[in-house]
């Protein structure tokens, strides 16, 4: 601190009379010279340097408000108003001050009406300027916090054209709609007249079905043609007919539909080209046989897992945010809404990668689930893995993310439903999830669907940082 | 508007890069070879298995030729089917002998009665 020198004569009489209280002082970089909250002693006039104001909430997000200059003071709202200190004040680089105490403020403002006036006139601006920021932050939360319908149109029509587009040009390839044929080609036969001919052992009973169902439950003495390796596993099957004693112009009776495939038809329609003259299907309920043919069962038994590498883990971390979420403090974190976002949509990445360059595989798991339509198979599976891919880029990017949430949240409901119903069946099926192979469905995996589905809630609800949204870019430190 | 126009672009390449990275796998050197199976497959003929370096792959038998892709990993090839069929194969000695389940499913041990091995026969895809 150095003692003043007297101002030189001539000055204006307002800045003469604040010059002539108060003791200079002088104050290194990044030090604060007051802070937000404390009860105020003194007002400040920068003689050189600079200093920058801002004000800071409670779960730490800071607002820059402004930087002062040579010939710019601060510290005299509070010392006005008589409240705490309503901002924090923090130097910038080494900076000369004139520090004034509230008792000199008061006795300045007494004896010069002008410097007074000048003061209410800033701090009336002031109020106007905040009235107006206010209203361009209300509109900016409010516009942050829509969503319309062309979020939700953009995503999906993103992910369908970028579906289909890549389609064309992928060497995988596969037809948008799968076309299961009409019955006309391929003869019918009753559930009775085929168990007549079962029990006279006058036919051959084919499985269209993959292995692992074929495994769960057949008809009893059927061979199994899975007809996804139809040509791979023929010339197994005719050896295995051969073994039977079945004959070309022998009835072959093909059974193993589903609502999502039609294996049965393509398979009759396969072994009709191959020669044999009495390929029928079994007419009625896909599931009939069932309850009329003696079974070969054995129990259901899950797919051996496969190690799913980092993908696997990275699944993990939903129950670990889940686990988070419990405290309420955290659970409405904007900075955990970050978190869950850079997670979400890094595992809906990886989700969609496993998937999108070979979609042929993805369907066939699909149909596993037995819950989607024969149409919609291959549809599903070429735009389910680029809408993963789309919602998951705009999460971690931080666009449209509550409408990117929303579609999150809406297809962990989907997977959560699949994989209940799956359980509940007994299905012997891959998940299908991030893995083509050795994925087994269980309650885990439901439970880390769950876990993801919490955190897209989460982010719906809190996330409102590090976004860019309608009104531009919100960084943590928004200068207003 | 070009700003705009150059996140788009920008998130493109991101994906671009993400796929080629993704569809990339291990490389396919060390196994591209031609195999044959050590037993006869439903009784009668040997398998050819030929593996190339490009991805694709070939299964014959009895002079019926399919087309196959493959990849590699974890140390293993994926086989698939145009269809979607998927065939776990499991190398071994450093890629002379190739275990192939032909159950589509993926089994810790490959099942005997449905296990078809393959003895390389020519390096080189």
């Amino acid at each position: 601190m150095e003692p003043k020198q007297p101002p030189p004569s001539g000055e204006d009489p307002g800045k003469l009379k604040l010059l002539e209280v108060g003791q200079e002082i002088t104050v290194p970089p990044k030090t604060r010279i007051v802070s937000q909250g404390e009860a105020p002693q003194a007002f400040y006039v920068i003689q050189s340097g600079k200093v920058k104001v801002f004000r800071e909430t409670a779960d730490g997000i800071r607002t820059e408000l402004t930087e002062l200059g040579m010939g710019d003071y601060f510290g005299e709202v509070a010392l006005v108003t008589g409240k705490p200190r309503t901002a924090s004040v923090e130097t910038v680089e080494e900076t000369r001050l004139i520090e004034i105490s509230k008792e000199e403020f008061d006795q300045v403002l007494d004896h010069n009406p002008q410097l007074a006036r000048h003061i209410i006139r800033q701090l009336a601006s002031w109020l106007v300027d905040g009235d107006q920021r206010l209203e361009s932050e209300v509109v900016h939360q409010v516009k942050l916090r829509q969503i319309s319908w062309f979020d939700y149109v953009l995503m999906v029509g993103l992910s369908i054209v970028f579906a289909i587009v890549f389609n064309l040009y992928n060497d995988n390839q596969i037809p948008l709609f799968y076309h299961p044929g009409g019955k006309d080609a391929v003869g019918e036969i009753t559930l009775s007249q085929a168990l007549e001919l079962y029990r006279k052992n006058e036919a051959v009973f084919v499985d269209a079905r993959k292995n692992s169902f074929f495994e769960q439950r057949h008809i009893k003495d059927a061979l199994s043609l899975p007809v996804i390796f139809f040509d791979l596993m023929y010339p197994m099957f005719e050896f295995m007919a051969a073994q039977k004693g079945g004959a070309k112009d022998k009835p072959v009776i093909v059974y193993g539909g589903t609502p999502s495939r039609r294996f049965d038809l393509e398979l009759a329609r396969l072994l009709n080209k191959k020669g044999y003259e009495k390929v029928m299907v079994l007419a009625g309920d896909y599931q009939a046989w069932q309850n009329t043919f003696p079974l070969g069962e054995k129990p259901a038994k899950a797919p051996a897992a496969l190690p799913l590498g980092l993908a696997g883990f990275i699944e993990w971390l939903p129950l670990s945010i889940f686990v988070l979420m419990l405290v309420p403090p955290i659970r409405r974190s904007p900075y955990l809404s970050v978190i869950c976002r850079v997670l979400l949509g890094w595992i809906f990445i990886q989700f969609a990668l496993s998937k999108i360059m070979r979609p042929a595989v993805f369907a066939l798991n699909v149909v596993d689930y037995g819950m989607m339509p024969a149409w919609g198979v291959n549809l599903w599976a070429l735009v389910l893995p680029w809408a993963e891919l789309v919602v998951g880029l705009f999460l971690v990017l931080g666009i449209r993310t509550r409408a990117a949430a929303t579609l999150i949240g809406a297809m962990n409901i989907i997977f959560i439903v699949g994989l209940v119903n799956a359980i509940h069946h007994n299905l012997p099926i891959n998940c299908g999830c991030v893995g083509e192979a050795g994925e087994p469905v269980n309650w885990w995996k439901v439970t880390k669907n769950a876990g993801m589905l919490l955190m897209a809630i989460q982010i719906f609800l809190y996330d409102r940082i590090f976004v860019l949204d309608r009104g531009g870019f919100v960084w943590r430190e928004r200068r207003i | 508007m070009k700003k705009s126009l150059f996140k788009f672009v920008a998130v493109l390449v991101l994906v671009f890069v993400c796929l080629a990275l993704g569809g990339c796998g291990e490389s396919r050197t060390p196994y591209a070879a031609t195999y044959k199976s050590v037993e006869p497959f439903a009784g009668k003929g040997h398998v050819e298995l030929e593996l190339k370096e490009n991805g694709e792959a070939t299964w014959t038998h009895l002079g019926k030729t399919l087309k196959l892709k493959w990849r590699v990993s974890d140390g293993k090839i994926w086989l698939y089917t145009k269809e979607g069929g998927l065939l776990i194969v499991t190398p071994a000695e450093e890629g002379k002998i190739l275990s192939a389940d032909i159950t589509g499913e993926w089994h810790p041990g490959c099942p005997p009665e449905q296990c078809v091995l393959f003895k390389r026969v020519e390096t080189g895809g």
